[in-house]
């Protein structure tokens, strides 16, 4: 089985994530962290928003949902800074930890869909044509962590560092590669995991409804202008036909009607 | 083991064929029962505001479709490998419950070709023997579209169907298929509203000289009452059609329309979580004589004896069930014998995404069915005179849903995150509409179902293998039809026109292309080339029967429950003469 990545042979990662995070939670005692943080998030109080202040008084929606049931505090540091690379705050956006995609995908891997619910799990376990589908004795959340370590381990030997203590523009290179199969697992093709497990799960933390935890205040379906719930449009349809449908702007999710 | 008492007919499946079946049995008091692996799912909350309308829970955890951790299929692309379980299955959805597949379906409804019953006879009429290829196993079924109209006519006013007819009584009438079978009338409600989408693909294919049509469809575009006095509502084009309940009941489905009807008649019954694991096969009388079940609830296993029965199951389920019950001889490529398993069909599917700047689509705006389309290029539409290919497929613009986890389209080399790829969601969501091919998929003699030698479902049977793929039939029909719509795509007038999203070879089962697999139990004329016969009884068991597109010995470039909903209809009428006089129908 792998080794910890909180013993590194070589280059601390000083400046990561998870060193911070542990620091903190020395000086304060707990993790998470609480509403204490400017800007209501680790992430903003690590990126030291110049002005965490005016942040919070136009405030975005953003995740306040802490505390994983999934991830060890090495994952969470792989996960949270992967996300924050793939949805970095913009203008569209805040970055990914505080749009809730942490929360998303560490619930779904906590959850049924993570234990393999309804997935056929019989042995043998041949390789064979990849058309088949993964053939492997891993439940998605088996699959999902063993993948992490491997490609921290990858990050480790390609560039002396864990995955969260790369800078964002190397950690956004070393996903592309992962993404393009040109980093080599040790027991799994990383290409794979990431492209058939990890890809669809940032597409769903960022696209289902916010029931789920991603998605916090329906951000991206207000990105796109997608109407939500609950679509009863037989007069919308011919009254927006070819035309721009007003629901768009606000967006209503599950929680709104129930 | 433990029997029941014996009933007339017993039905295995619960779906729509079950229910069709049953609607004419109970009508003149025949006793059914029908057995179903699944639970009711009318009041859960896949059948209500607000959770019906979860994406992820639906439609991309697959939350009515079969239990793969219990039951799924092996697959192999040539006769000499080694087959593996797809563990997970993405490239066709078998509903589970009652309403079976009827519950999740789009709502497409067509009628095939007129020739499509004759298929071979039609090609070799046309074009000489020599134009079928040796591996290509086309027969006709035994059955013409003549016989099955009465029962397409009725099912299109059972189901409320909405569309514009093209061809009544020989006359073609303007908006309609050109191409479409001789109809006794017109479809009991008009079309769907149609879309931007399918706005900028007429004036294209007006442009070009195409026929384009409205899709037939199931869902149902006003307030109706069909002849049984059951009742649809209004269509409110809500994006959340294929891979839901449709929570309005605006969608024709067996679990609206049939079932409730059903369980107010004295003679008919429904037994839920029953799993059935076999049938009990007399093989010197040539009969059927119960059906081993599993009840799901309690553990028990009984037989359920009947006179008889009736395999109305998924495709694969009803090819499985004859295979382990040992029923007929299974088909062997190498030697070209036998039947079951024989002309498993799939179906080609290809498209290309189109974005336009200053045009607004609002893909959430829809039903399962809203698409305008053209039948120009399908089947033997067109003259295959020098193609090197037979079969052919619809082109439409369809515009089902603009659900955002699956629905989105983005431009080629757009990032797959980041900021650039926000920005290409948000420029490109409500202004981008996609066109498809919908194409047939011709019997190959190495396409075939079989029983898996090593893996076992959660029962202990064996899985079902299937070998297929697509062979170079398929493959040069899918460019050739690709590339007519590739040339809609260019009159259409876009911005910016995706790369052609081809036919994936080989067969992956980890892209979703359609339900539409046909085959397995197929019907013909004499029992050397079949299962059953063209009244749909097996031809080594004279009181069992099997029914949907499993009996299809091809696959067309249509959506296949037309035919198997009239043949279910006119089954049920069958199964009353017979049970007058039981033997060879």
């Amino acid at each position: 089985m792998p080794h910890s990545v909180d013993s590194p042979s070589s280059a601390p990662a000083t400046a990561s994530r998870r060193v911070f995070l542990k620091q903190l939670a020395a000086a304060s005692g707990s993790l998470p962290l609480g509403q204490a943080l400017a800007g209501g998030t680790a992430a903003a109080l690590l990126l030291q928003a110049p002005d965490a202040a005016a942040a919070t008084t136009k405030a975005p929606v953003i995740n306040t949902v802490y505390g994983y049931e999934s991830f060890g505090p090495d994952e969470a540091a792989f996960v949270e800074s992967m996300l924050n690379i793939m949805c970095p705050a913009d203008a569209h956006t805040p970055n990914g930890v505080d749009c809730g995609l942490a929360i998303y995908i560490d619930r779904q891997l906590a959850g049924s869909f993570g234990q393999g619910a309804r997935r056929y799990a019989a042995g043998p376990f041949l390789q064979g044509a990849v058309q088949c589908g993964p053939q492997l004795p891993l439940t998605p959340q088996q699959y999902f962590k063993t993948g992490i370590a491997e490609a921290d381990r990858a990050a480790q030997r390609l560039h002396g560092q864990l995955f969260d203590a790369l800078s964002p523009e190397q950690g956004n290179a070393f996903l592309q590669q992962l993404a393009a199969g040109q980093i080599q697992g040790e027991q799994l093709d990383l290409g794979e995991w990431f492209n058939s497990l990890v890809y669809p799960l940032f597409c769903e933390a960022c696209y289902a409804d916010p029931l789920y935890g991603g998605n916090v205040g329906m951000v991206f379906w207000k990105m796109i202008g997608y109407p939500g719930l609950p679509a009863t449009h037989a007069l919308d349809v011919v009254n927006y036909l070819g035309k721009p449908y007003p629901g768009r702007a606000t967006p209503k999710s599950i929680a709104d009607f129930s | 083991m433990k029997q029941r008492a014996s009933k007339t007919v017993v039905i295995v499946g619960g779906g729509l064929t079950a229910g069709l079946i049953a609607r004419q049995l109970t009508a003149k008091g025949c006793e059914v029962l029908v057995l179903e692996r699944g639970g009711d799912h009318s009041k859960g909350p896949e059948s209500s505001l607000p959770n019906q309308r979860d994406e992820l829970r639906w439609a991309v955890r697959q939350g009515l479709i079969q239990d793969w951790s219990r039951e799924t299929y092996t697959l192999r692309h040539q006769h000499n490998q080694t087959a593996l379980p797809v563990r997970w299955m993405e490239s066709f959805l078998p509903g589970q419950g009652l309403g079976g597949a009827g519950n999740h379906w789009n709502g497409h409804l067509w009628r095939w070709a007129e020739y499509d019953p004759q298929l071979r006879s039609h090609y070799e009429r046309r074009y000489g023997k020599q134009a079928i290829p040796a591996d290509m196993p086309l027969q006709d079924w035994g059955v013409t579209y003549a016989e099955m109209e009465p029962y397409h006519d009725l099912f299109e006013k059972l189901f409320g169907v909405s569309g514009q007819a093209g061809n009544i009584d020989g006359k073609k009438l303007p908006g309609g298929n050109p191409f479409e079978a001789p109809r006794s009338g017109p479809y009991p409600q008009a079309p769907l509203h149609v879309l931007e989408s399918g706005l900028v693909f007429k004036q294209a294919c007006d442009k070009l000289g195409y026929h384009a049509f409205p899709q037939a469809a199931a869902n149902s575009s006003g307030a109706y009452t069909n002849p049984d006095g059951q009742k649809l509502g209004q269509c409110q084009y809500c994006g959340h059609c294929e891979r839901f309940i449709c929570e309005a009941n605006a969608k024709g489905s067996p679990q609206v329309l049939l079932y409730p009807m059903l369980r107010q008649r004295k003679s008919f019954e429904v037994r839920l979580n029953t799993q059935v694991l076999g049938l009990r096969y007399d093989a010197q009388g040539k009969r059927a004589t119960a059906v081993h079940c599993l009840d799901l609830l309690t553990g028990e296993e009984y037989e359920q004896p009947a006179e008889v029965i009736v395999l109305a199951a998924f495709t694969m389920s009803n090819a499985q069930l004859l295979l382990h019950s040992k029923i007929g001889t299974p088909y062997d490529p190498v030697s070209n014998t036998g039947v079951v398993g024989k002309n498993f069909c799939y179906q080609v599917n290809t498209g290309v995404d189109l974005f336009f700047k200053d045009k607004w689509f609002n893909p959430f705006l829809a039903s399962g069915s809203t698409q305008i389309l053209i039948d120009d290029f399908n089947n033997d539409n067109f003259d295959h005179t020098g193609l090197g290919f037979l079969g052919g497929g619809t082109i439409q613009a369809y515009q089902f849903s603009g659900r955002p986890i699956k629905g989105r389209r983005v431009p080629d080399g757009t990032p797959r995150w980041g900021t650039a790829w926000k920005q290409a969601n948000a420029d490109w969501y409500a202004h981008s509409m996609s066109l498809g091919v919908e194409g047939s998929c011709y019997p190959h003699r190495g396409n075939y179902l079989s029983l898996d030698p090593t893996y076992r479902d959660v029962y202990g049977r064996p899985l079902v293998r299937m070998t297929f793929d697509f062979r170079a039939n398929e493959q040069k029909m899918a460019q050739f039809v690709s590339g007519k719509m590739m040339e809609i795509a260019r009159h259409c007038g876009a911005d910016k026109v995706g790369s052609l999203q081809g036919l994936v070879v080989p067969f992956d089962s980890r892209i979703y292309q359609t339900t539409h697999i046909v085959g397995g139990t197929i019907m013909g004329e004499t029992p050397h080339d079949s299962v059953v016969s063209p009244h749909l009884q097996h031809w080594d068991a004279h009181n069992l029967f099997v029914v949907g597109a499993s009996v299809y010995p091809h696959n067309s470039g249509y959506n296949p429950t037309g035919p198997l909903a009239a043949l279910a209809l006119r089954l049920g009428d069958d199964l009353l003469r017979y049970l007058q006089a039981p033997g060879r129908l």
